[in-house]
């Protein structure tokens, strides 16, 4: 059963995934897998792109996402024609362009938003993970996303030669539950974050090692500011949160929420 | 040849495709079967061969399907949410055309693999497969392509750092432009045939030139006879006239594709008398330094030589940075745009290690800056000598800097000092100074300067950054004062600077067999020049301001391979009459990208339309830039379309020898074969153009020449060409020994007296005698590195106040234009294209940083702003903006951001240009073309190499009784662009007159 695992922090967002994805199936035809992608408005892979934080503490996270390729796929359930949407043997899902109705019901059902319509061949289309190639096994015997990667993001082969990475891996939405399972994982998947910059209002210096500890629903954690004043705790949480920082014989405490966004406090006087 | 090399493609025949094995296809067994495998590729719907079946089926279902949201129903997305109890009923209704037995389904047709590079400014190798004779795919290159395990090896590396090791990449990082090429190839801007503007004749006649009329009137269709005819016998009425230096042709042109023997470099020039210094017969337009402006006009003077940012040696700068660099300070280079996918695999390695701070000076929160960990100290564009100041008086104060290396390896010291100190001009350069000007809290100034003084730190450099704006070479020096200052060289302080790749096979020292010389081998002149020539920088001047009763001056041949003292010689244009001078009078220029990305491309214009210029003409392979300026435009073929060389990189650098991939398209011909066509029109006047073919050939077809640029590599020191030609390429060995070369300036920190740098002192000249003996009044550019921005000089040719830019918001030091044009707006290296070109790739146009859809379906440029400005500005994301100062009107989509400082805007250069009016003081450029509006003046007076990167503009939200009322003035600027692709922009169809086709 195949399986693929995208370790996301390696990914510097140059889309070479989701154009790869264009370059193999846009004018191109893969009868009986897959008839042609439309050249423009559709991603089999999308990379999702979001910024974060606030200037100057930024960062913009990427996480490419094709078919999951679910087990127990909610568009085979709800596809109207028996035998339109296949599971094959090594776990790949393709909807079959000749028996598919276009009746869109796999669009609706599908979670993740991966399976579109094109209305020019009247069919439903998304990721087939390359099973053209796969099965002929030349000139690439991976999908191209996987191929066309420069910082070896994603690892496409056997569930039981990736299990030791998808043992530290997650699912793209974790909160949709044990169902549909799926065949697609991540890794380093963005978190909450909270950052600043302490300084010293009195001295117009910052604060180097001022200690910074997180609590509450976001997470509990500790850190020291460095050379810049700097602190940036990774992974958190979505929730409330009270950050107190002690340096320079003063403490400040900040309450915030990282419910809805990252939290980026600027430049901090601690007073 | 091209038949040898097919023949050693397609090695084996007869086979059925079915039982064609991976390696059969990787070796090209394709070209074959696609003979012997039947119809098969025709099935799929080439020509309809006779096994060929059509199954027609129409059926229609319905259905009623009840979905429950709820337990597993939960998972539906939001966007596409069924109700609960919500019943969906669909009908569906299609055709489905399916190919009956007997031959091959679509999959299994057999592609012809081509090795190679495609692409544009990237010679990563890559591999384009082809079927029935249309490129199915680009992908990357994997080197363990037919080659043996012996010689793949040799070409491998490794090193460890810290215990972790990097291992050069055996599939090659092909940048996204290369996979992408394919529309690129078959672009519908795509130039398919010779044309030439309606409303031109030739001869020179103002009234039938219709000069006026050039970026408006449209095209018809000529014969390849005709094109060459009427430019040969344009040549000569226009040489004979006016002497033969008054025809202007490009110089290198930047940014080719991956051509060796059909490069166009130099390629007009060649043709009369090019190759030989002091015989050439045309004016040479000579491109500068563009994208390392301030390091060319200031670090030079400084440090010595080094070329593209770098300073050389540069040699396993790398290895050092990944064994011993604690912190790299990165200057507004982006190496993921500027290096591309090449950087990944190295940019990963190191910030594995864990062991570096990554710290980023730029008013951007660039690409590379916001994917990885690092510290981002968003900065004014402009300031960064400011910034530099304050690092420099807080090591003063606070005593942490290498005194002990600066009394060995520097001059001048005492110049910076005082400077900083306020000695000089009374003003201390405190951190509280810099903060006002910078925009970077005071707090933050004195922790980047201890933690400089603190670690051991690298200048990491990519082009770009800070050294393509006014008085660029300010920072350029000073940066080297930083480093010279804390001990450039020592082990982890180097310059890590250069062209775009990361990847230590850039540097490593692999000249056992080098394979990156078939480009200069085949004879493409970089540094031959004619006796008259201009600066690209200066082209819309002289043409519009200046000949015989008005020359102009300036320093420098200013080309980028340039070494340090020509840029004390002065130059005239013209050249006296008595030496031959001319004044321009005609243009032909390749890769045209003048407008796009060069300097005020509001006065290129304005010299395109200039009846002074009676014949302009261009060759390229897209309809776009200068192009549709001019009056006959010669149709260019890609690098996938000609047999050629091609030397492609990866982590492992070789040779290829490049059959063609597909036949040329249309009746497009290479920049070689097409000067060819003139060359043999011109031979036929005779007298000076009777050796035009022989110059440009040297006597050589096409195999004697690619043999030629074969045999200038150093790989055939040890591989003759008869080896060669037995493969599709060949691996440079990398030197084992790579490692023990000593990396950067390492000798020169040790040994200062036995490897001294190449300036007078031989070591780092903080202060520039030279400078000062030969520039005694320039304010601009002192012997030493000062804080200038310039200041009012509205017309600095009629009356001068000694400055050439007020590009600056420090209204302290008497900026004034800020007042009217309150922001900076940085134009970097773009991320969706290489300059000007691949702005028609549909696939990048869908992302949201390339381009943006308008309310009105128009697809924008981003231009990045703060949210503060934003709200000041009324501004939403998505709106159409006007970004706009006195050389024009800009528009774009505003893409509100966290990742620009406030007091800047940010829109990358070279977006194809649309325009709604292009007269002279009235531009509105619906494309984004942003270097339209930049500044003419150089980067300093002394300096002509261009300073278009930050400049100053105000920014409106687009009031949209404006764009109606310039529907109404220029309507046809509309009309005839309704039917484009917004995902292609502007076709070449678009420029041809109805019928023209």
């Amino acid at each position: 059963m195949k399986a693929i695992v995208f370790n996301v922090l390696q990914c510097v967002g140059c889309y070479s995934c989701q154009i790869g994805c264009k370059d193999e199936h846009c004018g191109n035809d893969w009868m009986p897998y897959a008839r042609p992608q439309p050249e423009t408005g559709q991603f089999w892979m999308k990379l999702r792109e979001f910024e974060r934080g606030a200037t100057p503490q930024v960062k913009v996270s990427y996480t490419p996402v094709p078919c999951m390729h679910c087990d127990d796929a909610p568009c085979m359930e709800a596809c109207l024609t028996e035998g339109a949407i296949i599971k094959r043997a090594d776990g790949l899902v393709i909807i079959d362009p000749i028996k598919c109705s276009g009746c869109q019901l796999c669009i609706t059902a599908c979670p993740y938003g991966a399976i579109f319509y094109n209305s020019g061949l009247q069919i439903a289309q998304k990721c087939t993970g390359c099973a053209h190639l796969i099965d002929r096994g030349w000139p690439i015997k991976e999908p191209r996303c996987i191929n066309n990667c420069p910082g070896d993001v994603g690892a496409f082969g056997e569930e039981s030669e990736l299990a030791s990475e998808i043992a530290q891996a997650e699912k793209l939405e974790p909160n949709f539950g044990e169902t549909p399972k799926v065949r697609v994982y991540y890794k380093g998947l963005p978190k909450r974050f909270i950052a600043g910059c302490v300084y010293n209002p009195a001295t117009k210096d910052v604060v180097i090692g001022a200690t910074c500890t997180v609590s509450g629903a976001a997470g509990n954690t500790s850190a020291a500011t460095d050379d810049f004043g700097d602190f940036w705790f990774e992974g958190l949480s979505k929730g409330t949160f009270t950050l107190t920082i002690s340096g320079d014989g003063k403490t400040k405490t900040i309450t915030g929420d990282t419910t809805e966004k990252d939290v980026a406090l600027g430049d901090i006087a601690l007073t | 040849m091209k038949e040898e090399k097919e023949k050693l493609i397609s090695n084996e025949e007869g086979k059925q495709a079915g039982e064609v094995s991976r390696r059969d296809f990787l070796v090209g067994a394709g070209t074959v079967v696609v003979g012997t495998a039947v119809g098969a590729g025709m099935l799929s719907g080439c020509s309809g061969g006779e096994t060929t079946k059509t199954v027609e089926t129409t059926k229609t279902v319905e259905k009623t399907v009840t979905t429950t949201v709820g337990g597993a129903g939960a998972t539906v997305t939001e966007t596409k949410t069924v109700g609960a109890g919500e019943t969906v009923t669909a009908t569906a209704t299609k055709t489905v055309t399916q190919p009956g037995g007997g031959g091959l389904e679509p999959w299994q047709e057999p592609e012809t693999p081509f090795p190679g590079a495609y692409g544009t400014d990237s010679n990563q190798a890559c591999i384009a497969d082809v079927k029935n004779g249309k490129i199915v795919r680009i992908r990357p290159f994997n080197w363990d392509y037919d080659v043996s395990e012996e010689d793949l090896k040799a070409a491998e590396w490794e090193f460890t750092a810290h215990g972790k090791t990097y291992k050069s990449f055996r599939r090659s990082h092909s940048s996204w432009f290369s996979m992408a090429y394919k529309k690129r190839i078959y672009s519908p801007a795509r130039i398919l045939f010779p044309v030439q503007r309606v409303d031109w004749e030739p001869g020179g006649d103002p009234d039938k030139i219709n000069a006026q009329n050039r970026g408006i009137s449209k095209y018809k269709r000529i014969s390849w006879d005709t094109a060459a005819t009427l430019i040969a016998s344009e040549i000569k009425r226009v040489q004979d006239k006016y002497g033969v230096f008054s025809c202007l042709f490009a110089e290198t042109p930047a940014h080719r594709e991956t051509k060796v023997v059909h490069w166009p470099g130099n390629i007009q020039g060649r043709m009369l008398g090019g190759a030989v210094p002091g015989e050439a017969m045309f004016s040479e337009q000579v491109r500068n330094a563009d994208s390392w402006e301030g390091y060319f006009w200031g670090l030079k003077w400084l440090a010595g030589e080094g070329n593209v940012g770098a300073v050389t040696p540069s040699t396993n700068n790398i290895l050092d940075v990944a064994e011993n660099c604690e912190m790299v300070v990165i200057q507004g280079c982006d190496r993921i745009v500027t290096g591309k996918a090449a950087s990944c695999g190295t940019l990963n390695f190191l910030h594995k290690l864990g062991t570096i701070k990554h710290v980023y000076l730029a008013p951007d929160c660039n690409y590379q800056n916001a994917a990885y960990p690092g510290k981002w100290i968003p900065i004014l564009p402009n300031t960064d000598i400011a910034l530099s100041y304050a690092i420099v008086y807080t090591w003063l104060v606070e005593d942490t800097w290498d005194k002990e290396y600066v009394d060995t390896h520097v001059v001048g010291m005492e110049y910076i000092r005082d400077y900083a100190m306020g000695d000089v001009d009374g003003v201390a350069k405190t951190p509280e100074w810099a903060s006002k000007r910078t925009g970077i809290p005071e707090w933050t100034i004195k922790a980047l300067a201890r933690a400089w003084a603190k670690y051991r730190t690298t200048a990491g450099h990519g082009t770009g950054g800070h050294v393509r704006g006014p008085y660029s070479h300010e920072e350029g020096r000073m940066t080297g004062v930083l480093m010279g200052m804390q001990g450039l060289g020592k082990p982890g302080q180097q310059w890590w600077g250069g062209f775009g790749g990361a990847s230590p096979s850039r540097s490593a020292d692999t000249s056992v067999g080098s394979a990156r010389t078939p480009g200069r081998a085949c004879r493409q002149v970089r540094n031959v020049r004619s006796k008259q020539f201009i600066p690209k920088t200066l082209v819309s001047p002289a043409i519009l301001d200046h000949g015989f009763d008005k020359p102009m001056s300036w320093y420098g041949h200013t080309a980028n391979a340039e070494m340090r003292p020509d840029q004390l010689i002065k130059f005239t244009y013209p050249i006296p009459q008595a030496d031959g001078g001319a004044e321009i009078h005609l243009f032909w220029n390749d890769k045209p990208c003048n407008i796009g990305c060069w300097n005020a491309g509001h006065k290129l214009i304005e010299a395109f339309r200039s009846p002074k210029l009676e014949a302009f003409f261009t060759q390229h392979q897209w309809m776009s830039g200068d192009c549709v300026f001019a009056d006959i435009i010669l149709p260019i073929n890609t690098a996938a379309e000609e047999d050629d060389l091609c030397n492609a990189t990866g982590d492992q650098s070789a040779v290829f020898y490049k059959p063609r991939a597909i036949e040329p398209l249309g009746e497009s011909k290479s920049d070689y074969e097409a000067t060819l066509e003139v060359a043999y029109k011109l031979q036929e006047f005779g007298g000076r153009y009777a050796k035009a073919v022989e110059n440009l050939t040297e006597g050589m077809d096409f195999d004697a020449l690619i043999r030629y640029g074969y045999e200038g590599t150093q790989m055939a020191k040890t591989i003759p060409w008869e080896e060669f030609q037995k493969k599709s390429y060949l691996l440079a060995p990398v030197n084992p020994k790579w490692q023990e070369s000593a990396p950067g300036l390492r000798r020169f920190y040790e040994d200062p007296v036995k490897y001294p740098r190449d300036l007078p002192s031989g070591k780092l000249e903080f202060y520039s005698q030279v400078l000062a003996d030969n520039f005694p009044d320039d304010k601009e550019r002192p012997p030493y590195p000062q804080y200038v921005i310039g200041g009012p000089n509205p017309n600095w040719e009629v009356n001068d106040t000694g400055w050439m830019h007020d590009e600056s918001l420090d209204v302290e030091n008497g900026a004034e234009r800020c007042k009217q044009y309150p922001f900076l707006l940085q134009t970097n290296h773009p991320r969706w294209r290489v300059h000007v070109q691949c702005d028609d790739i549909p696939w990048f146009r869908e992302v949201d940083t390339c381009k943006m859809k308008g309310p009105d379906g128009y697809m924008y440029e981003p231009l990045w702003i703060n949210p503060i400005d934003a709200e000041k500005l009324g501004i939403r994301h998505g709106d159409i903006v006007k970004i706009f100062n006195e050389r024009g009107i800009d528009l774009g989509a505003a893409y509100v951001s966290q990742r620009i400082i406030p007091g800047a805007v940010y829109q990358d250069h070279g977006a194809r240009e649309d325009f709604v009016s292009s007269w002279p003081h009235e531009c509105i450029n619906r494309g984004g073309t942003n270097q339209q509006i930049s500044p003419l003046p150089g980067v300093s007076r002394n300096c002509w190499g261009m300073a278009s990167q930050a400049f100053l503009v105000g920014v409106e939200k687009l009031d949209p009784a404006e764009m109606e009322q310039w529907r109404t003035q220029h309507p046809h600027a509309f009309e005839w662009s309704k039917n484009w692709d917004p995902y292609v922009g502007y076709t070449f169809q678009d420029w041809l007159e109805q019928g023209g086709a």
